[in-house]
């Protein structure tokens, strides 16, 4: 096809060459500053016949008569000019006003951005473009101020989570973004190949959103795909990037030190060891440290465990390492491959239009001894349209998506999965081998582990079609059906290892006699010095015929829905200055959702798990839901004199979630916009102040994103696990208290802004304040004690209130010497409190005023010093304090006695901590905690993201391009769970960071930051480590999330091969990353308990614990025929 | 061609919106409470869902919540290395829960402030209370709602025995209901009272059978209402010293257990060990309820791991609770005539007293023990043969299948014949020899299993009333026959669920305080040369402990290897902090006070709590 445009090409030049010639030149300066612009491109249009302008700014062509020739250059508006009769044609050229002339999809249509009246943020795609992200989600991160993308984790195929201005819009409703690919609702962004995406709109305010009524209050995110050609033509791109990947914050963990706080802790409670499948003894910690001396350099990560060397069983029968291993070593996969592919082809032929499009995504995630441990997605999408007649205009179109994990299938469960375990244990838990055989650990499991695939099918196919029936008048008709298959594929198999969890087994030669080593590990003979008897790791199949994992499991779910979207647009413009626009439409969307698994246990062949080969239990099960929404709305613009903008909606909206005659309900908007600027009384302020608008809006969504259940009593039934006459009881649960009338919960949007540019169109700022109020929030019954018996019902009884801001300021230049360069900066703040939740006073409920978030603890003054405490013969004291519990006596009188905090065998002594007396009444302790009585209690922070910013800086200079791009939360602080937050969380268990391990008190270390080792069995919340301000995680973070070095090649070398153009580039993504962790191995924006598996309590909720986040260094590609 | 295209569109407009019923959407896939309870199979179906609660047995998994090993290792019959685990030292800051999986506080051998499960038995007797005749007979009625009120009973039962004073609830209370919702606690006896009147309706209306003997049934209730009875009989009597209460509850357990005891259904005809290490306790006479383990179902447990002598018991029996073990002449061992009774070693205990302590104990020490006793009751004898090579799923990890006893007829008249025994100080009937032959004396005629015969061990003497040993470690304050009674029971649940609430039913926790029973930190006499040699190794020095005959506490150093014979001291033991009566009953939540200030109510602190 190139070949034969090229053709034609070459006769049309053919024909001019007959065509009279003449020459002329001229100076193109640039309009503001008067100066002459280099490197201009001067083109005869329709032909490739052009001149670039010389450093002062001349051009000289000659083009034939009446040619039109066309005068463009980066960041400037271009312009054209009809050759006359003159010879000298100057020009002047102004900066591009994109702005004035952007339009921006807004809710089923597109609006001038400049009449905008609501806040819509339309996102830069090209800043999309050329970045190692495996989805657009990935992507918008720090984009567009109040769109907040979270990033919880590396799990490859994961989707990031969205939030529209603020973290919460209720309770029991989805708080997320309604994702919409042209009008139709998506289940993952994920699925969307970036690079079919023509433009994203992100709608946040109600007047803008409300149009899309039932799912889109908590914002809208409306990605609109590239259509065919509006000429005729056909272009073809192709665009490549190949990335490594790395994790991004490396995971210190503590080796020796880990064993001498478990030691410690132990020894504080009068016990001589601790652990449990390996124990910790001062012999041993001692022995550890002297193996770290001689062995350390020696013995290399994978290299075998030898007995006498790395380990040794004691007297009573336990089990104690010497070596340390560092889960690092065996489990992350360093610079792990990705790649990414896009084709895509678009034109017009006659009154057809087109765009085809192909992706293909393949990213390798990190775990190490998986088999196989990646994700790969597959795209293609196809659009076209035709013109039937002069009224009539038929498009259809489908979208495929194909997303593929592969994870290696160790267990089912999502509460505790390999790196659960990981970085749980001890680090002489061994990971390496014994005698050739792999020992029991997550890192043998993981290599052990058949490979478990998902597989996302999205297939949609849309039709529809245009009446134009008279100029003005549109009538619009779409409908979409889309059906998302899921199928999740686990093989089983049993495990088959040196068993480190039970008991260590004498060791014999062949010959049946005993085998001494010394402690080099070595065998010797039994006389030798220091000879040993030598234990080994029982080598045995540990997992049972049938049990987790011996089985092979199956679950396909067909998600269907079906969107009917029809509407009417009407443009009516009165005296030249009146213009209207009215819509009016209708939205439909059925959805349900299907499924059915099946599993069988005992597997025959472990290398091939089959339904067919396997002889033990079959079990299956299934479940169904379905939903449907209805609405009818109208909408009304009004633009007077295209000064005074004015914007109605109305939505009657219907759902299935709520008892029948409380399904429909009214929800207006109206939003209004004054461009001031267009004032004549303004004009003089030109061209300091450019453009300025101001904007207001106020509407109401209703939100129906809840269970449809929630007003019946339901009764679930299910298996338990007792047996009668040789299977299981299966029972139907106690039906849930619940409240008979549930509604809607109203979402309403105040939204004040303005938009300004000065310096001719060169510095923009944007600035939205807003107050959203989620009143009728479907929230627990409040005030129903532990005797109510079950969780209290839900009902539309509370009320909260986010309010927030966002700032964006962006600046454009062009030096003379050609160097571009583009600025932007954005901020966004949001935050939420209860407004009505009953009459609580308590300070860990919902009371009325408390902010979203927020987290109430003890102000630490210090860690006690030994000079604290009175001594008697070297002892601490016990009395009994003012409240009447035993406490070792302070040396200060006055001093607050903790004895309130203290439970079990812990007292406070040296080296615990010491908080502050907030109330001043001798007593450390949180009262009853209510408002009026919470003690020494204080708010210390609060989790939610606070002041997210981004700066991006673009330039470019000759073809070459450089861009930096900076995202950060300037505050947001988390009480953390588990071995990476909390100090002895649990010290038998042993895993603890280096950060700990290296920083806690002792006798010879009382300037430590952490307290005296003390083993909290599993709390994250008690003793020394009750919720407080030292160790609150401060989560604030600044990431570089992204640097690129491209080149453009020229234009003239390029189409030598044949190319219209071609970039290269290279990217670093996420690649530095600066936070206040105090070098914890915790990633800023993890969120303990999330992952794709499991939403609330993914390994056990524990900060940090799950696959690391990564960062990538990538080069790519990118190229127009 | 417009036009019609227009009413086209038009007509696809109304046919989409004038189908009435597109927006009605209920579940599929769940029942609804108002259109459920339409047949007795459901009542069945709803009434399945309190088993696991409530006939744990093993439990399942990991879960340990009211297993014997796991969960029930806090009393004075154990010890551990180190200090000694304690009771709470103050109020916690919460203590609340809807949760219904089974979840057990250690220290009270009981639930949390937890009202999930009354809630559930009042749903579910008022459902059944307005089911039509036409779906229930009279008779099924009666029996569905006796399943009810047994739940209900059995709930309050165990609540009171740990916080003592509870709210009852007689129905479902609604959310408006605030005044009903925030009382305070009612009086445990009154509390006692409504459980005594859903146990009188329990007796008389439950079925004898309900299909499957593994469903709840009237021997079943019985067997426990005579547990509930017998526990909240002696507190009234001990702690209460309330005599008419007393009899009240003491007489039923005593009615209950006869229940069973008469059916003829039940008998003494298996060995000890088959009741806790049988893959299939169906058809054992002595079992009443069990439940069943199946791994292919994937419904197996950790009890028998923990019993396999590999894994480690860290808290494990002590002298105090082997001293208690009868010789097989029916004596104590300091008046037995039993050759080598006196001598407290594991061996010779093995060989003289009664067979439940071989049942019980491996028989020599092992290191795996906190006080090298180590008790492998709850595995077969098979599963300890595979020590130091490794274990097949049934017997490690949390694979195991072992059948768990959740009512057994020694229970019954261990609690028919103590209850009696009680009665009888209080104005009752005097206990007769019948009666202890119909008790005691049946259970001392379990047959023993072929291991115990081929090591020589002896079924124990009966009981007489003609001799009741006068044993010189008996409480002055407990008479001769109630101790013997104490002392069965003793022997006949070591780890199971009874002994914590025992001795606080008896008022008698002050057997935790080692200043008043020394023997609580002691284990076995040992004499280290002759029975465990491996721990006379340098490692030891300085650890290795023993109090000798003459109470004095000898170190091993390397070179006294002959002098270490005497009681084993536990390494590095320590006694338990201090405790005070309030340690009976458990304090509610500082929350939970709290919560009831915040509405201007008051939930009243159990007593000597703050």
């Amino acid at each position: 096809m190139k070949k034969g445009l090229l053709f034609i090409l070459f006769l049309c030049m053919g024909i001019m060459v007959f065509a009279q010639k003449r020459q002329i030149s001229g100076v193109i300066r640039e309009e503001s500053t008067n100066e002459p612009l280099p490197g201009v491109s001067v083109l005869e249009k329709g032909t490739t016949n052009g001149v670039v302008t010389n450093i002062d700014g001349q051009y000289q062509i000659t083009v034939s008569a009446n040619a039109t020739i066309k005068v463009s250059f980066i960041g400037m508006e271009p312009q054209e000019v009809v050759v006359g009769d003159a010879s000298t044609y100057n020009f002047s050229l102004k900066p591009s006003s994109e702005e004035l002339d952007e339009v921006v999809v807004v809710g089923y249509g597109i609006q001038k951005k400049t009449n905008l009246t609501g806040a819509v943020a339309s996102v830069n795609t090209k800043e999309l473009e050329a970045r190692p992200i495996p989805d657009v989600g990935r992507g918008l991160q720090g984009l567009t101020p109040g769109l907040n993308v979270v990033v919880p984790s590396g799990e490859v195929g994961s989707d990031p989570i969205l939030k529209i201005r603020g973290q919460l819009a209720s309770f029991e409703g989805g708080t997320a973004p309604l994702i919409l690919l042209d009008n139709v609702e998506i289940p993952s962004i994920q699925l969307v190949n970036p690079d079919d995406i023509a433009s994203i709109s992100v709608l946040k305010d109600a007047a803008s959103a409300s149009i899309y009524g039932a799912k889109g209050a908590f914002g809208v995110i409306l990605i609109t795909t590239k259509k065919g050609a509006s000429t005729e033509s056909v272009n073809i791109s192709y665009s490549a990037n190949l990335s490594f990947q790395n994790i991004s914050k490396k995971i210190e963990m503590g080796g020796v030190e880990a064993l001498e706080y478990s030691i410690l802790a132990a020894e504080r409670v009068g016990a001589t060891a601790t652990g449990a499948f390996w124990k910790v003894t001062r012999d041993s910690y001692e022995r550890a440290a002297q193996w770290e001396e001689q062995w350390g350099d020696v013995v290399k990560p994978g290299d075998p465990m030898l007995y006498g060397r790395d380990w040794y069983v004691d007297a009573n029968g336990y089990k104690l390492g010497l070596r340390t291993y560092d889960p690092y070593d065996y489990m992350i996969e360093e610079w792990t491959p990705s790649q990414q592919h896009n084709l895509s082809v678009n034109g017009k032929t006659g009154k057809t239009d087109f765009n085809i499009g192909f992706g293909y995504l393949d990213q390798n995630g990190m775990m190490k001894t998986a088999k196989e441990d990646d994700f790969k997605r597959y795209n293609g999408s196809i659009k076209v349209g035709t013109e039937v007649n002069s009224w009539l205009k038929v498009h259809g179109g489908s979208i495929f998506s194909k997303r593929v994990k592969r994870y290696p299938f160790a267990t089912a469960s999502t509460t505790a999965d390999p790196w659960l375990y990981l970085y749980r244990w001890s680090p002489i838990y061994p990971l390496t081998t014994e005698e050739g055989d792999p020992i029991r650990s997550p890192v043998s499991e993981v290599a052990q582990a058949n490979t478990a695939f998902q597989e996302t099918n999205y297939t949609s196919m849309n039709g529809g079609f245009v009446i134009t029936p008279v100029d003005d008048w549109n009538i619009n008709f779409d409908y979409t059906y889309a059906n998302q298959e899921y199928i999740n594929r686990r093989p089983g198999t049993r495990y088959t290892a040196r068993n480190s969890w039970s008991s260590a087994l004498p060791k014999y030669d062949e010959s049946g006699s005993r085998i001494y080593v010394n402690n080099a590990g070595e065998q010797v003979a039994s006389t030798a010095d220091g000879a040993m008897e030598a234990y080994e790791l029982n080598l045995l199949t540990y997992t049972g015929v049938g049990a987790n994992p011996d089985r092979i499991y199956r679950i396909a779910q067909n998600k269907k829905w079906s969107t009917i979207n029809l509407n009417t647009t009407y443009d009516l413009t009165l005296d030249e200055i009146h213009k209207f626009n009215f819509m009016a439409g209708m939205n439909r969307v059925a959805y349900d959702v299907a499924s059915n698994w099946s599993q069988k246990t005992e597997l025959i062949d472990y290398n091939n798990p089959q339904f067919d080969l396997a002889t033990g239990t079959q079990t299956a099960g299934g479940s169904e839901a379905w939903e449907s929404q209805l609405g009818f709305f109208g909408r009304i613009n009004y633009s007077l004199k295209d000064k005074y903008l004015l914007e109605a909606n109305l939505r009657y909206d219907g759902t299935s979630k709520f008892p029948t005659d409380l399904q429909w309900r009214w929800f207006p908007s109206f939003s209004a916009g004054w461009r001031v600027s267009e004032e004549e009384w303004m004009k003089n302020l030109q061209p300091v102040l450019s453009s300025l608008k101001l904007r207001g809006s106020w509407g109401t969504i209703g939100d129906q994103t809840v269970n449809n259940s929630l007003y019946i009593p339901t009764m679930s039934g299910g298996y338990n696990n007792w047996i009668i006459g040789g299977s299981k009881l299966y029972d139907f649960g106690t039906p849930a208290s619940v409240a008979a009338a549930i509604t809607w919960q109203d979402i309403t949007t105040l939204d004040l802004g303005f938009d300004a540019r000065f310096i001719d169109n060169k510095l923009g700022v944007s600035f939205d304040w807003y107050q959203r109020d989620t009143e009728n929030m479907i929230v627990p019954q409040e005030g129903l004690p532990t005797t109510y018996g079950t969780s209290a019902p839900k009902g539309n009884f509370g009320s909260l209130r986010t309010n927030g801001f966002e700032l964006q300021l962006d600046y454009n230049h062009r030096f003379r010497n050609g160097l571009g360069l583009n600025v932007v900066a954005t901020v966004a703040d949001a935050k939420t409190k209860i407004t009505k939740y009953g009459s609580t006073q308590v300070v860990d409920s919902w009371y009325v005023g408390k902010t979203y978030g927020e987290i109430w603890g003890y102000e630490t003054d210090r860690l006690y010093q030994a000079d604290d405490f009175v001594y008697e013969n070297g002892e601490l004291v016990t009395v009994t304090s003012s409240d009447d519990r035993n406490v070792y006596q302070l040396a200060d009188p006055n001093a607050p006695t903790q004895g309130y905090l203290q439970s079990g065998n812990f007292m406070f002594g040296p080296g615990d901590v010491k908080f502050k007396d907030l109330n001043g009444d001798g007593v450390i302790n949180d009262g009853s905690r209510l408002l009026d009585d919470h003690g020494d209690l204080k708010k210390i922070g609060n989790s939610t993201p606070r002041y997210e910013y981004s700066f991006r800086i673009n330039t470019d200079y000759k073809g070459f391009d450089f861009s930096v791009f900076l995202q950060g939360v300037g505050k947001r602080d988390v009480w953390g769970n588990g071995f990476f937050a909390i100090p002895g969380f649990n010290a038998s268990d042993g895993a603890m960071p280096e950060a700990m391990a290296t920083d806690f008190w002792r006798e010879d270390r009382t300037d430590a930051f952490y307290p005296r080792p003390y083993n909290l069995a599993n709390s994250n919340n008690k003793l020394n480590l009750v919720s407080q301000s030292r160790y609150l995680l401060d989560m604030s973070y600044l990431r570089i999330k992204n640097i690129t070095f491209g080149y453009t090649l020229p234009a003239q070398l390029v189409e030598k091969a044949s190319l219209s153009s071609l970039r290269v580039y290279v990217s670093l993504e996420n690649f530095l990353t600066f936070d206040n962790l105090r070098d914890l191995p915790i990633d800023p924006e993890e969120i303990a308990g999330y992952s794709m598996w499991n939403s609330s309590n993914y390994n056990l909720s524990r900060t940090g614990i799950g696959t690391p986040t990564f960062k990538s260094a990538s080069i790519g590609l990118q190229l127009n025929f | 061609m417009k036009k019609y295209s227009l009413i086209l569109i038009t007509l696809v407009l109304l046919a989409f919106t004038s189908c009435d019923d597109f927006l009605d959407r209920p579940s599929l896939t769940e029942m609804n409470d108002e259109t459920y309870w339409s047949s007795e199979n459901n009542l069945r179906l709803f009434a399945n869902g309190f088993y696991e609660n409530y006939f744990v047995g093993y439990n399942s998994s990991w879960s340990s919540s009211y297993t014997p090993l796991r969960s029930y290792y806090f009393s004075d019959d154990f010890t551990s290395r180190g200090k000694q685990g304690g009771f709470e030292t103050q109020a916690p800051s919460s203590r609340a829960s809807t949760s219904s999986t089974p979840s057990m506080m250690t220290t009270y051998a009981g639930p949390s402030w937890n009202f999930s499960w009354v809630r559930k038995s009042n749903l579910f007797l008022e459902r059944i209370e307005n089911m039509d005749a036409g779906i229930l007979t009279e008779d099924a009625q009666n029996h569905w709602k006796a399943v009810a009120r047994f739940f209900r009973g059995y709930e309050y039962s165990r609540l009171v025995s740990v916080f003592g004073d509870v709210p009852y609830y007689g129905s479902v209370v609604a959310d408006t209901e605030q005044d009903i919702l925030y009382k305070d606690r009612d009086d445990r006896t009154e509390v006692m009272d409504k459980v005594y009147e859903d146990f009188e309706y329990v007796l008389a209306n439950m079925r004898l059978s309900d299909g499957d003997a593994q469903y709840l049934n009237r021997y079943t209730a019985a067997g426990f209402i005579s547990r509930f009875m017998l526990f909240e009989g002696t507190w009234q009597k001990y702690h209460l010293n309330n005599t008419d209460k007393a009899s009240k509850y003491l007489q039923m357990a005593v009615d209950a257990a006869a229940i069973v005891m008469e059916s003829g259904k039940y008998s003494f005809s298996s060995d000890f060990r088959s009741l806790f290490g049988s893959q299939d306790l169906a058809g054992n006479p002595e079992v009443i309820m069990y439940r069943h383990y199946d791994a292919a179902l994937g419904v197996t447990h950790t009890v028998a791991s923990y019993s396999n002598i590999t894994e480690g018991q860290g808290t494990a029996a002590n002298l105090a609770l082997a001293k208690a073990f009868i010789c097989t002449d029916a004596k104590p061992y300091q008046l037995s005539s039993v050759e080598n009774a006196d001598k407290l070693d594991i061996q010779n205990m093995v060989a003289t007293r009664d067979p439940r302590f071989e049942a019980t104990f491996w028989d020599t020490p092992k290191k795996e023990s906190a006080t090298l006793l180590y008790a492998d009751k709850f595995i077969d004898r098979v599963g300890p043969t595979y020590y130091g090579s490794g274990y097949p799923p049934m017997y490690g990890s949390n694979t195991n299948t072992n059948d768990a006893p959740v009512m057994r007829l020694a229970e019954v008249v261990l609690n028919w014949i103590e209850a009696k025994a009680e009665l009888a100080t209080m104005g009752g009937a005097a206990v007769t020899q019948a009666d202890i032959d119909a008790s005691i004396n049946a259970i001392r005629e379990r047959p023993l299993d072929d291991v115990a015969i081929e090591k020589g061990i002896t079924k124990t003497a009966p009981l007489l009333l003609s001799a009741l040993p006068d044993d010189p470690a008996r409480d002055t304050d407990v008479p001769a026959l109630i101790w013997e009674i104490r002392r069965e029971r003793r022997m006949e649940f070591v780890y199971e669920h009874s002994r914590l609430l025992d001795i606080k039913r008896w008022n008698k926790i002050d057997y935790m305080r080692a200043s008043e029973n020394p023997d609580i930190m002691r284990g076995l006499w040992i004499d280290f040369q002759s029975e465990f040699p491996e721990w006379l190794v340098a490692e030891k020095e300085g650890v290795l402990r023993v109090e000798n005959e003459n109470g004095t506490i000898v170190t091993y150093d390397g070179t006294n290897a002959a002098e270490m014979v005497g009681y084993f001291v536990p390494e590095s033991i320590a006694e338990r902090d201090e405790f005070t009566d309030r340690v009976y009953l458990a304090p509610v939540g500082n929350a939970q006070i709290s919560e009831y200030t915040d509405k201007g109510y008051t939930l009243s602190q159990t007593p000597g709590w703050n």
